[in-house]
């Protein structure tokens, strides 16, 4: 099975009196595993026009293993354009350009409709956004004319 | 003004046929500027043994960082599940408010941004009653 790693590092020299230097590494398995790591990912780059909230990720009964994980990173130069992510109607808060973060997903199918959805809407100008999903179980869609 | 950075690096030299290796760094700003953030709650570290819902950042409150974080403004929260993996079934599901985001396993972490607004609690409900460390912290402005 693959071998996925994240590693965050913060750091700063000035943030507080003395240096701050905090570092961490996991790696990604799947859900109910010691040692199987998954085996699945997509990586994606967009441009996001202002003025329509997006499905970034949307839920979907081939994602609903429990254990995801998102990356999402504003490319944008431009430090006063920002997305705002949200799950459904909840906000978790907004990239500015330059920002990225990283975050578990559960896709939950047994609530509402796209209760879980991973969404984006961009604000000041066209945004551009990569976003990474890492995962397993997924099973592609049947094609409509077959 | 403070200059923080946060790198991320994932790495995997065998989930496709060649290597992935994304590597980002962002410098801790105020909301749309390039003014590094100069607040931070520090790193503090909470135990419990509950499967109840907890709440881990409260922004409910009329003072402290729960006043300061508003969506207008910039704040980045780190959360990390610091148990051992054990058997792979145990876990913490981290909230905004009742919304799932998702699953930190023993060992896994997080960092996103955080608007915040009334109420607009981080939550987190563990799948059991074994004790469970988190790690976390907010630098916001």
């Amino acid at each position: 099975m693959p071998t996925t790693t994240a590693t965050i590092t913060l750091s700063s020299s000035d943030l507080l009196t003395d240096n701050l230097s905090l570092s961490s590494t996991m790696t990604l398995y799947q859900d109910g595993t010691t040692a199987t790591g998954l085996d699945e990912v997509t990586y994606s780059r967009h441009n996001i026009p202002t003025g329509t909230n997006f499905d970034l990720i949307p839920e979907s009964a081939a994602l609903t293993e429990d254990a995801s994980y998102v990356y999402i990173a504003n490319k944008t130069d431009d430090v006063t354009y920002y997305v705002i992510v949200s799950i459904n109607d909840e906000v978790i808060g907004r990239l500015y350009g330059g920002d990225w973060m990283f975050m578990p997903w559960d896709c939950d199918l047994s609530a509402a409709a796209n209760d879980s959805s991973i969404e984006i809407q961009a604000y000041t100008g066209e945004n551009i956004i990569e976003h990474a999903l890492f995962h397993n179980g997924e099973t592609l869609l049947t094609a409509a004319d077959s | 003004m403070a200059t923080t950075t946060a790198t991320i690096t994932l790495a995997s030299s065998d989930i496709a046929d060649s290597n992935i290796s994304i590597s980002n760094t962002a410098t801790l700003t105020t909301a749309g500027t390039d003014t590094g953030l100069s607040e931070f709650t520090g790193v503090a570290r909470k135990k419990f043994a509950s499967s109840s819902n907890i709440v881990l950042l409260d922004h409910g409150l009329t003072g402290g960082i729960a006043q300061d974080v508003t969506a207008d403004k910039s704040a980045k929260v780190y959360i990390k599940n610091i148990n051992d993996r054990g058997d792979g079934t145990k876990y913490v599901n981290i909230l905004l408010v009742t919304k799932e985001i998702g699953r930190l396993y023993g060992g896994d972490w997080m960092f996103i941004p955080w608007s915040g607004g009334s109420g607009k609690d981080i939550e987190f409900t563990a799948s059991d009653t074994t004790e469970t460390t988190l790690e976390y912290a907010v630098f916001y402005e």
